[in-house]
C-alpha cells in the first residue's frame, strides 16, 4: 500500500464511529455502545443475525413477556404478539409488562407490545388481536413470516396442530414450545436441522507437531541448539523444540513417536536434557506440551461423524452453504496428510518476538495455502454465493463444527423404545416431570380434569409398561402439575424467560450449542435436565 | 391478594408470606442483576426494599438493565430503577440510595435493620465488604454474579454456610514496575503503561511519581534504570504545561509523542546492559511515521503494525455478506491499525483531551466508556508495542483489556435473578436443607448445577471471628476503654488492629489513652482484638454511633458481651485479611500486595510513633505495608494493577 493511499483513510473510519466534528468530543456509534457487552459474546455476525430475526409469540403471558423482554433488549429485528385476550386483574398483578390496574380491560397484546417496545427503539413490535385458532385454520402461511414461533402454555390441540404445520417443511420457522405449571416447567425446540460453525468450543485445533508441514519441518531442522547464544536458546518456541525433539526421537525408534508410558516419560526426559539452564521456561513449556508430539493429528471423530450426515449424502447445488463447505472439508481430509485445514492461530508461548513472528508467518502461510486448496474443492459458483468471509470462518472453526438433528414435537412420547431407553428416566425425576406435562396436555385434549389420579394413569398409558418411573418422583411431579396446572408465577416466569430466550438467541445466532430434546426444570428441588435429547 | 403472591406463599408457607410486606430487603446494586431482582421482588410482594447503587446509567447498560431508557443516561441507577419499578406495586415501599455501600453510615446497626441482603454487585471489593458486614450482623446474604452465559448464586449465612471469603478469590494480576516502565514484553504491559502511567502523567493530577520508583528501588530493581526513569518523569512537566497552554502553536501532541516514543526510548537504549539479553526498542520518528516513510524492523509504517499476530478472535470477523450490515459500525475498531494510523489516533485523541483540559476539566482519568481516553490508550499502547516489537491490538481488544470488560446479557441476569429470589425465600424460611449453590454452566443437557452448601472453612479470617459492636462517640471514648470493656476484665493478652494497622499489643499500650477518632477508628470501621496466645477466637468490634437521644457516657457496650470460643489449634492469627503474599514464581511477576493502606488523618499535631519496632518487623515479614509516620502516605500506584 502506498503512503498516499493510506493517508487518505481518515482516522474515524478505523476507530468506532467517532464523530468527525473537529474540536468536539468524539462520540461512537450509539448502537455499538449499547450492545458492547453482548458483541463480546457473539460478535457482529451474531448481532446481525439477531437484528434480522422476526419472532412471533403466541399469548402475552407473564412468561411470554419475560422471554420477549430478553429478546428485545439485545435487539431482535421484529416481534409480534398474537393474542386476542383482554387484560384480567390477575394478569395485571402478575405481568411486569402490563401497566398494572391501568391495563385491565385493554387488549393484552397492545399493552404488552407498547411496554416491551419501550425497551429498545430499534426493535419493531406489533400487536395482532386475532385468535390464533382462526389464523391457523384460515391462513397458516401467516406463521411463515417469522423465524421463530414461541408458544407458552398454549392449548394442546393448537400446539399440536401448529407444530405439525411448522414441521411439514424443513424451511419453516423453528418452534419453541414452553409449558409451565407452578414450580415445574419444560421447553422444547422443534427444528429439522441446525448447523453451527461458531460453537465456541473449548477444544483447540492441532498444531501438527506430529505431522509438521515441510516449512515447519525445515525451520525446526535448521535450528542448531548448540550454536545459539544463551538468550536465543531460552527463547526457541516450544513448537520448534518439540518438532525437533520428535524428529530426533523417531530416528532412533524406527520412525515412530513415543508410544508407551515409559517412552513418553523418556521423551520428556530428553527435552529436559536439552536445557542449558534449569530455568529455561520455553523448555518447561515444551515438556508440558509434549503430548502434542505423540497425539496423532487426525480428523476428530465428531467431525468425521458429520461426513456421514444425511445433509451430505443428499447434497445438491442448492443445499445450504454449510453442507457445501462440509463436503469440501470431507474431500480435503481424504487427501494426505488426512487432517483438517491448518488454522493460523498460534497460542501464546515463551519466545522472543522475532522467533514468534517467524513461526507465525510459517503457520499463516501454510494455513493460507491449505485454505486455497480447500477453496479449490468448492465449485466456483457455490464459492461465489457463499463468500470468503463464511469460508474463512468455516475453516477456522473446522475442528468444532456441529450439526444437530431435531425431532418433531410429540414424537418422543410416541416412541416407547426411546422412552424406555432414555438415560434421564432411571434415577431422577426428569422423565417423570416431562411425562406429567404430556399427561396434562393429553387430559386437556380429552377435556378431563387433571387430578393426581388421572394424571398418573395417563402417564402410565403414555409410557407403557417398559418405562419404570420411581414412584416418589412421579408423585411429586404429578402433584405439582395437578396443584397448579396453569399457574404462571412471576419468579418462575422471570427465570424461564431467561432460559428460553437464551436458547432462542443460540438458535438465531447459530453460535454456541443449544439444548436438544426437552429441557425440564424443577425449581422446588432445584434441578434442570434434558429428556429425549 | 392476587396470584402474584402464590409463589412466595408456596415456599414460605402462609405465616411467613403474611409477613412478606414487612420483610426488609437490602438490594446492593441496581445493574444487570439488580434491575431483574428489583422487578422480581416487587412482583413477589416484598414490602420494604432498600436499593443502593453508586453508579450512574451508561448507554452500554441498556442492552440488559431494562428499568433504564436512553433518556436516563447519566442519572442515578438506584433512583431511576426505583422510579420505574415502584409504580408497579404501590404496596411496596422502595427506598433508593445513591451511595457507596462502604460509606460509614452503613454500619453494623444499619445492616441489622434488614431481614436479608441481596448482592447484585460487579466488584470484588464491595462483595467482600458486604459479606463481612453480613457475617458480623448474622443477616442472611445471597451472593451472585454473571459473566456472559455463565452465572452463580450462593446463599450465605454465618455459622451455617461458608462465607464469600472462606475460599480465597483470585486477585488482580499485577506487574513489576520496570516491566511496565522500561521492559514490556506483552501487549498488556503496554496497555497498562498507557492507561495507568502515561495518561496520568499527561492528564492526571500533577503528582510526583517518585514514590513508586523509590519503592521499586527498595525492592532491588536496577538502580541505573530507576535513575533514568526518574529523569523521564521530570521531563513530563514541560509536556504537561504545553497541553494546558492556550497557545495553539505549541503542538503539544507532537511534543508528547517525541518525549515518550523517542527521547525516553533513546535514554533507555543508552543503558546497554539492559538490552544484552532482550531485543532493544526502536525510537519512533514522528515525521517519518506521519509521512508513512518510517521503516520499523523492515515493515513500512503503513502496513499493519503487527504481522497480523493480534490474536485470532471470533470478534474480529466481519459480517457475512448478504447479512444486514446494521451492526457494521461495530467492526471498524476491530481491525489492527497501522503505525501511521496509530500516530494519527494519538495526535487526535491527545488534542481532544487537551481541549477538555483547556475547557476546565482538571484531571482526566481512564474510563473505558470515555472515547477520548480509550482512543488515547489504544494509540499510545500500540505505538509503544511497535517500538518494542510487540504485537499490536485493536481498539476493541484494548477496551476489553484496559477496561476489564466482562460480557453481559439480559438472559443470564434474568436466570440468576430468578434463582436469587428462590434462595432468599429458603433463607428467610430458615429451611437450610434446601439451600443450594447454583452455577449456570455451558452444558446443554444440564444448564444448572445445584450443589449442597458447604460448611464454613474453619480457618477463615472473616466468618470464624466473633463479631460484636459498640455504640460510642469516637471523639470522646478511648481505645483502652473500648478494649477493656469488651474484654470484660479478662486478663488475657491481646493485640488490637484496625484493618492492617496495629494499635496496641501486650508490650505497647501508648495508644490506650487516645480517643478512637485520633486513631482514625470511626463509624463503620472495626477494631480487631487478637488473642496473643492464639487460643481464643478473634473478636471484631464494629464501631457504631450513639443513639440519637443519648445523653449518658460516650460508650455503650454490647449486651451480652462477646464470648469468643476457644480455638482448638494454636496458630498465630494474622489480622483479619487473607494472606498477603504469594510466592514469586520467578522474576516475571513479583509484586502482589494488598490494597494500599489508608492514610491516617491527622490534624497537624505531632503524633507519637504508632508502632513498636518489633511489631513492625513482624508485620513486614508477613508482607504488610507499615507506615513510618502517621502522615506518610502510601500511593495506590505503588502497585500497578489491571482493575
Ligand atoms: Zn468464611
Amino acid at each position: 500500500m502506498s503512503a498516499a493511499a493510506s493517508e487518505s483513510q481518515d482516522i474515524e473510519t478505523v476507530t468506532t464511529a467517532v464523530s468527525t466534528n473537529p474540536g468536539r468530543r468524539g462520540q461512537p456509534d450509539n448502537k455499538t455502545r449499547r450492545y458492547d457487552r453482548q458483541l463480546r459474546l457473539w460478535a457482529a455476525t451474531g448481532q446481525a443475525a439477531l437484528e434480522s430475526s422476526r419472532i412471533l409469540v403466541i399469548g402475552a403471558s407473564a412468561t411470554s413477556t419475560s422471554i420477549l423482554k430478553n429478546l428485545v433488549l439485545p435487539g431482535i429485528g421484529h416481534f409480534t404478539i398474537l393474542d386476542h385476550h383482554s387484560v384480567t386483574p390477575e394478569d395485571a398483578g402478575n405481568n411486569f409488562f402490563l401497566e398494572g390496574p391501568k391495563s385491565i380491560g385493554k387488549r393484552r397484546a397492545d399493552e404488552a407490545v407498547r411496554l416491551l417496545a419501550e425497551l429498545n427503539d430499534s426493535v419493531e413490535g406489533r400487536a395482532d388481536h386475532r385468535n390464533v385458532e382462526e389464523v391457523l385454520n384460515s391462513n397458516p402461511q401467516y406463521f411463515l413470516e417469522f423465524n421463530v414461533v414461541i408458544a407458552h402454555n398454549m392449548q394442546p390441540a393448537l400446539v399440536d396442530k401448529l407444530a405439525k404445520y411448522l414441521w411439514s417443511e424443513p424451511s419453516h420457522p423453528i418452534m419453541m414450545v414452553v409449558r409451565s405449571a407452578g414450580f415445574v416447567s419444560e421447553f422444547f425446540i422443534q427444528f429439522h436441522e441446525h448447523s453451527i460453525i461458531e460453537s465456541h468450543s473449548e477444544t483447540t485445533p492441532s498444531l501438527r507437531i506430529d505431522k509438521p508441514f515441510p516449512e515447519l519441518h525445515a525451520h525446526a531442522m535448521s535450528i542448531d541448539f548448540e550454536k545459539m547464544d544463551p538468550t536465543e536458546h531460552a527463547h526457541v518456541p516450544y513448537v520448534v523444540i518439540l518438532v525437533s525433539a520428535l524428529e530426533d526421537w523417531k530416528k532412533s525408534h524406527g520412525g515412530n513417536p513415543p508410544k508407551t508410558y515409559a517412552e513418553k516419560q523418556q521423551f520428556k526426559k530428553r527435552i529436559q536434557g536439552m536445557r542449558r539452564k534449569p530455568d529455561e521456561e520455553n523448555f518447561e513449556e515444551a515438556e508440558a506440551q509434549a503430548y502434542r508430539a505423540w497425539t496423532e493429528t487426525t480428523v476428530p471423530s465428531e467431525i468425521s461423524a458429520l461426513f456421514k450426515d444425511s445433509g451430505l449424502s443428499s447434497l445438491t447445488p442448492s443445499s445450504p452453504p454449510f453442507f457445501q463447505l462440509l463436503s469440501a472439508l470431507q474431500k480435503f481430509t481424504q487427501e494426505s496428510p488426512h487432517t483438517l485445514p491448518l488454522t493460523s492461530t498460534l497460542p501464546d508461548m515463551r519466545s522472543d518476538t522475532k522467533s514468534y513472528i517467524h513461526l507465525q508467518t510459517l503457520y499463516k502461510r501454510q494455513a493460507e495455502e491449505e485454505k486455497a486448496k480447500f477453496k479449490s474443492l468448492i465449485s466456483e459458483d457455490v464459492r461465489e454465493t457463499i463468500g470468503d468471509e463464511m469460508i474463512d470462518l468455516f475453516v477456522k472453526n473446522a475442528h468444532a463444527l456441529v450439526v444437530m438433528r431435531g425431532r418433531e414435537w410429540g414424537s418422543f412420547d410416541q416412541d416407547r423404545a426411546a422412552l424406555a431407553m432414555d438415560p434421564s428416566g432411571k434415577e431422577t425425576a426428569k422423565l417423570a416431570t416431562h411425562l406429567a406435562f404430556s399427561a396434562l396436555s393429553s387430559l386437556t385434549l380429552q377435556h378431563q380434569t387433571p387430578t393426581v389420579a388421572a394424571l398418573k394413569a395417563e402417564v402410565e398409558r403414555i409410557a407403557g409398561t417398559d418405562v419404570e418411573l420411581p414412584e416418589e418422583q412421579l408423585d411429586a411431579a404429578v402433584g405439582e402439575v395437578a396443584r397448579a396446572p396453569t399457574a404462571d408465577l412471576p419468579n418462575m416466569a422471570a427465570f424461564l424467560g431467561g432460559m428460553v430466550a437464551q436458547e432462542t438467541i443460540k438458535m438465531i445466532t447459530r453460535q454456541y450449542v443449544p439444548q436438544k430434546g426437552y429441557l425440564v426444570i424443577d425449581m422446588v428441588d432445584m434441578w434442570t435436565g434434558a429428556v429425549g435429547a | 391478594m392476587s396470584a402474584r403472591y402464590t409463589h412466595a406463599r408456596a415456599i414460605l408457607g402462609p405465616e411467613m408470606s403474611e409477613r412478606l410486606p414487612e420483610t426488609k430487603v437490602l438490594l446492593v446494586g441496581a445493574g444487570g442483576i439488580g434491575c431483574e431482582l428489583l422487578k422480581n421482588l416487587v412482583l413477589a410482594g416484598f414490602g420494604q426494599i432498600t436499593l443502593l447503587d453508586l453508579d450512574t446509567i451508561d448507554l452500554s447498560n441498556l442492552n440488559r438493565q431494562f428499568l433504564f431508557r436512553k433518556k436516563d443516561v447519566k442519572k442515578s441507577k438506584a433512583m431511576t430503577a426505583a422510579q420505574t419499578a415502584g409504580p408497579f406495586n404501590p404496596n411496596v415501599h422502595l427506598h433508593p440510595i445513591h451511595g457507596n455501600i462502604k460509606d460509614p453510615q452503613f454500619d453494623m446497626e444499619w445492616f441489622r435493620g434488614f431481614d436479608i441482603v441481596l448482592n447484585a454487585l460487579d466488584n470484588l471489593d464491595a462483595r467482600r465488604h458486604v459479606n463481612k458486614m453480613c457475617m458480623a450482623t448474622q443477616v442472611p446474604l445471597v451472593e451472585s454474579g454473571t459473566a456472559g452465559y455463565l452465572g452463580q448464586v450462593q446463599p450465605l449465612l454465618k455459622d451455617r454456610t461458608e462465607c464469600f471469603d472462606c475460599i480465597s478469590k483470585p486477585t488482580p494480576k499485577t506487574f513489576p514496575v520496570c516491566t511496565i516502565r522500561s521492559t514490556p514484553s506483552q501487549p498488556i504491559h503496554c496497555i497498562v503503561w498507557a492507561k495507568s502511567y502515561l495518561l496520568g502523567q499527561l492528564f492526571g493530577e500533577d503528582e510526583d511519581a517518585g514514590g513508586e520508583l523509590d519503592e521499586a528501588e527498595k525492592q532491588g530493581e536496577n538502580a541505573q534504570e530507576i535513575a533514568t526513569l526518574r529523569k523521564e518523569a521530570q521531563a513530563f512537566k514541560a509536556v504537561r504545561s504545553a497541553l494546558r497552554s492556550k497557545d495553539k502553536s505549541s503542538n503539544a501532541a507532537k511534543m508528547a509523542f517525541e518525549k515518550v516514543f523517542n527521547s525516553d526510548i533513546r535514554n533507555l537504549l543508552s543503558m546497554s546492559d539492559m538490552w544484552r539479553s532482550r531485543a532493544p526498542p526502536v525510537p519512533l520518528d514522528f515525521d517519518a511515521v506521519k509521512k508513512g516513510t518510517f521503516v520499523l524492523r523492515g515493515i513500512s509504517a503503513t502496513g499493519p503494525a503487527t504481522n497480523g499476530s493480534a490474536k485470532g478472535n471470533s470478534n474480529g470477523h466481519a459480517a457475512t455478506n448478504g447479512q444486514s450490515g446494521a451492526s457494521g459500525s461495530g467492526l471498524k475498531d476491530q481491525r489492527a491499525l497501522s503505525l501511521q494510523e496509530n500516530l494519527a489516533l494519538f495526535v487526535s485523541s491527545t488534542e481532544r483531551l487537551a481541549a477538555r483540559l483547556r475547557a476546565g476539566e482538571e484531571t482526566i482519568l481512564f474510563d473505558k466508556d470515555d472515547d477520548d481516553t480509550l482512543d488515547f490508550v489504544t494509540a499510545a499502547a500500540n505505538l509503544r508495542s511497535a517500538a518494542y516489537g510487540i504485537a499490536g491490538k485493536s481498539r476493541w481488544e484494548i477496551k476489553e483489556m484496559a477496561g476489564n470488560i466482562i460480557p453481559a446479557i439480559a438472559t443470564t441476569n434474568a436466570i440468576v435473578a430468578g434463582l436469587i429470589v428462590l434462595q432468599a425465600m429458603h433463607l428467610l424460611k430458615k429451611s437450610y436443607n434446601t439451600l443450594r449453590n447454583i452455577h449456570l454452566q455451558f452444558k446443554p443437557t444440564m444448564p444448572l448445577s445445584a450443589v449442597m452448601i458447604s460448611p464454613p472453612n474453619m480457618s477463615c479470617g472473616i466468618c470464624r471471628n466473633t463479631y460484636t459492636s459498640v455504640q460510642c462517640d469516637p471523639t470522646r471514648v478511648t481505645l483502652g476503654e473500648v478494649v477493656k470493656g469488651i474484654l470484660d476484665g479478662s486478663e488475657r493478652e491481646v493485640s488490637v488492629y484496625e484493618a492492617q494497622r496495629v494499635l496496641s499489643d501486650p508490650d505497647w499500650d501508648d495508644n490506650n489513652e487516645r480517643t478512637l477518632e485520633s486513631l482514625s477508628v470511626t463509624r463503620g470501621k472495626f477494631l480487631t482484638i487478637v488473642d496473643e496466645e492464639g487460643e481464643v477466637a478473634t473478636v471484631e468490634v464494629g464501631i457504631c454511633s450513639l443513639p440519637a437521644n443519648h445523653s449518658g457516657g460516650p460508650l455503650i457496650l454490647p449486651s451480652p458481651l462477646p464470648d469468643p470460643p476457644r480455638k482448638v489449634k494454636v496458630t498465630v492469627p494474622p489480622p483479619s485479611t487473607p494472606p498477603k503474599k504469594r510466592a514469586a514464581p520467578d522474576d516475571e511477576e513479583v509484586t502482589e500486595l494488598e490494597p494500599a493502606m489508608k492514610r491516617l488523618k491527622t490534624n497537624g499535631t505531632a503524633e507519637p510513633n504508632l508502632y513498636t519496632p518489633s511489631k513492625k518487623r513482624r508485620l513486614e515479614d508477613d508482607g504488610l505495608v507499615l507506615l513510618e509516620a502517621p502522615n506518610e502516605k502510601v500511593e495506590d500506584d505503588d502497585i500497578i494493577e489491571v482493575d
